[in-house]
């Protein structure tokens, strides 16, 4: 076939400039590290991308707001162990009062104990977490949820229990209500101190009283039980969702490493492929240039002298 | 007889000048663009009969000719235009590509982290910090979708100014083939003769013209080029040129279409479909093609993002107790009435379901008796008696006036949702958390606007906004890698033909230099007769001495 002079340096250039291309994108992906340098490299796999992402970012939210629910859980259940404690300390001073030879003076002391004891349960059903907000008022979390009265306290909070998406399909209470804790299942454990504190402060003089004292400290006795076992109750509960959110965590933490290794897959690039098709390309465009200059060189006007 | 001699001599000399002189010619345009190599055509001159037989009386050029086929060349032509065409589309949308190109610049981060900044609130929904939050990262993603949409908006008025001037070259080339066609017409009828470098010229116009449009050429009898484009438009006939023109859309002020002038003086607007091939072609088809369904696409998420947000945060309640109100602006659709109705209609056009939006743009005509609302992606046509319509998610209705027979309007319910989208809220205190008053530790509404994220809210329920984000994304890699493919594809089609076209007429240096040595010797052979001539009548002279 004819070649045309033209032609010849036409398609010299251009096949020159296809392989400089090729390589300029090879030494583009070694620099970048990435395989997909645009959508264009790998539609399917761009889109995959980036609901990988997503979804990793999502995963990685839920393990932030897990750590959220492990502090707060962390401090309600410490706010309940002091309850409890505090409650149990009241239980046996209210066994105490079961000693017949206790005069009116040392009853006295004992009602001083619980009046005291009343300040330390308040404190802790009024507890705030580290944001300043009550742990126990429901969603009234900038209320204080108990104050005081002459008959125990009332509460001032609300049913609400907060919610934490602590996974995709869990949502998770992250707070009990003050009133199911302090006021629940039929006891109010405000109101049996004050009346304790009353029942002690009251002089034993006749077998009534004695009788009366008896029954009123009985009663007591049942209903700080039954606030021992709401706190206990609730305790346990909280401890299985830390329980929960520990084994939650362990999921999260292999899904998290699984959209990892699935996204390096999609978007990191073959160091070793692309290093050994960067060298390739190279040879192939030095063989190119050599040539080009080769066959440009050879004119028949070199011989005509 | 020794001056017949002579003259034979002196024949051949001339046909070997004749010879060089081509040569030379084809040596010095061997890199001239559309230039085709010129052969002499030389013949014997007629014999003179002496009785004893014909005596050859020497050589005649008949001509000089170039070396030309017009079948390789329109193949070339149309290489030529595709491959224009083809690369024109794919250096635009790779604009596109290489904006989405970056994982960490795209809308899809600003997208997450906004949702986290929700989840956060949902697990403190009284921290002003956490609520600030909110709309910080709103903001941001506001930014990113808006400053996405202003490069798409830039590309489109970069087209504009493309248009403008592929046009105007279009113009000056087919006025030049007009003029070519006149000279060339005048020269040919002058001499009887080719010639030959003024029709290069005229053919290499013409292939630099389907380097901007598709352009079919009809010959003439008489040798004048007819070049008509797009659906048979005539854009050059004989040696009158009918320039195009660029206009505004009547719908659409932003845009330039490409007309051309009737006999009546009044421009017609072709469409972006009447013209395909070349840069013209390529950049149309772009246009309608990918950039306004990529910019549709894109207002379809802010639009749905904003109103299924909207409505859930309107569901609950804020720090003060107050029910929330909007949290993004949400943009409305355009409405485009074409400055060519003769009626007094305004029509408009509201989003009643933003989960129904496609990304297309719908074309709304009125005939004298019925509405027809054609959606443009797919051509789909449905006729109304009255309106209002909802089309798709989209109420069409007449707000004022009366539409004249032939009336018509451009309806783009998603053009303008992503330059629109931004944050309402400025105050964090106004985030709706709560799903009932007077109560700033609820997060049940919080939590509710959080799931958002991964719930299928767009296109009929069918995908997350993330989901119709990705769906761009890969429409736009796969249209791409398309074009890449393709225009690949063009290039090496183009390639071939123009090697064919080459190994025909194009000029080839060892060739040229193989001539040159042939005429050499044959003007030096020449000489060398004329010097026997003048030798043998020397000879005759010295008898008389």
């Amino acid at each position: 076939m004819r070649i045309s002079t033209l032609q010849l340096y036409d398609a010299g250039a251009a096949r020159i400039g296809d392989v400089q291309s090729a390589l300029a994108k090879t030494q583009q992906q070694i620099a970048t590290g990435r395989k997909m340098l645009s959508p264009s490299d790998d539609p399917v796999a761009a889109a995959r991308a980036l609901e990988v992402a997503q979804s990793q970012s999502i995963n990685q939210q839920y393990a932030a707001n897990r750590v959220q629910v492990k502090n707060t859980l962390g401090q309600v259940d410490g706010a309940l162990s002091s309850v409890s404690d505090a409650l149990l300390g009241i239980r046996d001073a209210l066994v105490s009062v079961g000693n017949p030879s206790l005069s009116d003076n040392e009853r006295g002391f004992i009602a001083t104990e619980l009046s005291s004891r009343f300040q330390a349960l308040l404190g802790l059903a009024n507890t705030r977490d580290a944001q300043g907000n009550y742990l126990f008022s429901g969603f009234q979390s900038a209320t204080v949820p108990f104050v005081e009265t002459a008959t125990g306290a009332t509460y001032q909070g609300d049913a609400g229990q907060q919610l934490v998406q602590v996974d995709s399909t869990r949502r998770m209470a992250v707070s009990d209500t003050g009133q199911n804790i302090f006021q629940g299942g039929g006891q109010d454990v405000f109101q049996t101190l004050k009346d304790m504190v009353t029942l002690l402060q009251t002089p034993v003089v006749t077998p009534a009283d004695r009788a009366a004292l008896t029954a009123g400290t009985a009663t007591g006795l049942a209903d700080i039980d039954k606030a021992i076992n709401a706190v206990l109750t609730v305790r346990a509960s909280v401890g299985t969702r830390m329980q929960e959110i520990d084994s939650l965590d362990d999921a999260g933490a292999t899904r998290d490493v699984q959209y990892k290794a699935i996204l390096s897959e999609i978007q990191d690039l073959d160091y070793t492929q692309a290093l050994t098709q960067q060298s390739r390309q190279q040879l192939t465009l030095e063989a190119a240039q050599q040539s080009f200059v080769k066959m440009a060189s050879l004119s028949l006007f070199n011989f005509l002298r | 007889m020794a001056t017949n001699i002579l003259s034979i001599g002196q024949s051949a000399l001339t046909a070997a000048q004749v010879g060089i002189n081509t040569t030379g010619h084809n040596i010095a345009n061997a890199s001239t663009p559309g230039y085709n190599r010129q052969v002499v055509v030389q013949s014997a001159a007629l014999a003179q009969n002496f009785g004893f037989g014909f005596l050859g009386q020497g050589t005649q050029v008949s001509t000089v000719q170039r070396v030309y086929s017009e079948h390789l060349a329109t193949q070339v032509q149309n290489a030529q235009s595709g491959k224009t065409g083809l690369d024109t589309y794919y250096a635009q949308i790779r604009q596109i590509n290489d904006m989405m190109a970056d994982p960490t610049a795209g809308v899809s981060p600003a997208l997450q982290d906004f949702f986290a900044s929700v989840q956060n609130l949902s697990n403190n929904p009284a921290s002003v910090p956490a609520r600030q939050s909110v709309l910080s990262t709103a903001e941001s993603l506001a930014a990113r979708v808006q400053g996405m949409d202003s490069r798409l908006t830039e590309i489109e008025q970069g087209i504009n100014s493309q248009v403008l001037s592929s046009v105007s070259v279009i113009n000056t080339y087919a006025q030049e083939i007009a003029t070519l066609n006149d000279a060339i017409g005048k020269a040919q009828r002058a001499s009887g003769q080719p010639p030959n470098d003024l029709l290069d010229k005229r053919d290499q116009l013409v292939l630099e013209l389907n380097k901007e449009v598709k352009a079919t050429v009809v010959k003439q009898g008489d040798g004048d080029y007819n070049v008509f484009i797009g659906n048979g438009q005539p854009l050059v006939v004989g040696t009158r040129a009918s320039p195009l023109v660029a206009v505004t859309s009547p719908t659409n002020a932003q845009r330039l279409e490409v007309g051309y002038r009737a006999s009546n003086g009044s421009t017609v607007v072709v469409g972006d479909a009447g013209f395909v091939g070349g840069k013209l072609g390529g950049l149309l088809q772009f246009r309608s093609e990918t950039l306004n369904a990529a910019q549709n696409a894109l207002g379809r998420v802010a639009i749905g993002l904003a109103s299924t947000f909207n409505a859930q945060h309107q569901a609950g309640f804020d720090l003060a107790g107050v029910a929330g109100g909007s949290f993004f602006n949400q943009a409305a659709p355009v409405v485009g009435a074409s400055t060519t109705n003769t009626g007094t209609a305004s029509i408009g056009a509201s989003i009643t379901s933003a989960g129904q939006l496609t990304t297309s743009d719908y074309h709304l005509s009125y005939d004298g008796t019925q509405y027809t609302v054609t959606r443009l992606s797919d051509n789909t046509a449905t006729n109304y008696p009255s309106l209002p319509q909802t089309v798709d998610g989209v109420q069409i209705s007449l707000t004022g006036g009366a539409p004249a027979a032939g009336d018509y309007f451009l309806i783009r319910p998603t053009a303008k949702g992503a330059a629109g989208f931004s944050v309402a809220l400025t105050d964090p205190a106004d985030i709706a958390a709560a799903s009932a008053p007077g109560a700033v530790g609820n997060n049940t509404n919080a939590l509710a606007l959080a799931a958002l994220q991964t719930a299928n809210t767009l296109a009929g329920g069918s995908v997350t906004y993330q989901g119709a984000y990705g769906q761009m994304v890969s429409q736009i890699g796969n249209k791409t890698r398309e074009l890449e493919v393709t225009s690949a594809a063009a290039t090496n089609l183009l390639e071939q033909a123009t090697v064919t076209l080459q190994s025909e007429s194009g000029v080839n240096l060892d060739e040229e230099a193989t001539n040159l040595l042939r005429y050499q010797q044959a003007y030096q052979a020449a000489a060398k007769v004329m010097q026997i001539a003048q030798d043998l009548f020397n000879a005759l002279l010295t008898i008389g001495r």
